[in-house]
């Protein structure tokens, strides 16, 4: 795991996958102060208050007030995270949070090179 | 072929002119971080006419620091060659689409006292910007996600002389 300087999270980051690794590591590159998994979202609570849906964004920029959530998954594929995001922009109008698509991702390592094989 | 080397001239020259009437007695310095934007900022300086300075710098690249091994932080090649303070001083950027790049930039640069800092680019991608506060004023081409060659623009340092600008199939 790299040292990270611009991270300001509490405990250790524990990346999901390596996409997620490779956007932190340009994050801190460039100095942009960043969290990992900071806030989880309730969307939906059943009639008892207990939560059945949450969406816990990968990344929160504090500087820009920006949580980023990253996907690997195939355009086709990211259905079911868009309306999570959508959920969450209905309920917390508020935050600003954005999507990076694997699209978006390929373009980052292609510019960067990052390693994003596995 | 994505702009043809007309349509890159006439809009060029139309930011020359914006620039020279926003900037008309103030002198300003134009930053060029290379190397994509000196096609750019060669034909940009000489629509601009009125006075003005031009200098370079160059920031190590991710890949770069990536390949150097330990932690890489961003950090500066080759520095400016003019002081900023008391200067009104305009970055002139290839292509900003994150915005990580011209973030550093202007935090770098923001410290050296200059009167004003704002931002020209050529191509932008807004819908990718991570960083939003950012100074750009001046806009060329708002483009798709694509990768281009040409006007400075290159694929492994080829391409950058051609003079228009072409959409890179992958």
């Amino acid at each position: 795991m790299p040292d990270f300087q611009a991270y300001r999270g509490q405990e250790p980051p524990r990346f999901a996958n390596r996409a997620e690794l490779e956007c932190a590591k340009v994050l801190d590159y460039y100095g942009v102060p960043w969290q990992y998994e900071p806030t989880t979202f309730v969307l939906e609570e059943d009639e008892d208050g207990r939560i059945v849906e949450a969406f816990k964004p990968d990344f929160y920029l504090p500087e820009q007030d920006l949580y980023v959530e990253v996907t690997v998954m195939k355009q086709s594929l990211v259905t079911r995270k868009n309306r999570k995001l959508r959920k969450l922009r209905e309920r917390y109008p508020d935050v600003r949070v954005k999507l990076f698509y694997k699209r978006d991702i390929e373009r980052l390592a292609e510019r960067y090179r990052l390693e994003l094989a596995s | 072929m994505y702009l043809t080397r007309e349509e890159l001239q006439t809009r060029v020259r139309e930011l020359g002119r914006e620039l020279a009437r926003d900037y008309a007695g103030r002198e300003p310095l134009l930053v060029a971080p290379l190397k994509a934007s000196f096609v750019f900022l060669a034909d940009l300086s000489r629509a601009v006419a009125i006075p003005h300075g031009v200098d370079f710098l160059e920031l190590a690249s991710y890949a770069a620091g990536a390949d150097s091994g330990g932690h890489a932080r961003i950090r500066l090649l080759k520095d400016l060659d003019t002081e900023l303070a008391g200067r009104h001083v305009i970055v002139v950027e290839d292509v900003i689409d994150t915005g990580l790049t011209l973030n550093y930039l202007c935090k770098t640069l923001s410290l050296r006292d200059p009167v004003s800092l704002a931002a020209v680019t050529l191509l932008d991608r807004p819908y990718r910007r991570l960083v939003e506060d950012l100074p750009v004023r001046y806009v060329g081409f708002t483009v798709p996600d694509e990768l281009f060659v040409g006007y400075g623009f290159d694929l492994e340092e080829r391409y950058r002389n051609l003079p228009d600008l072409h959409v890179l199939e992958s």
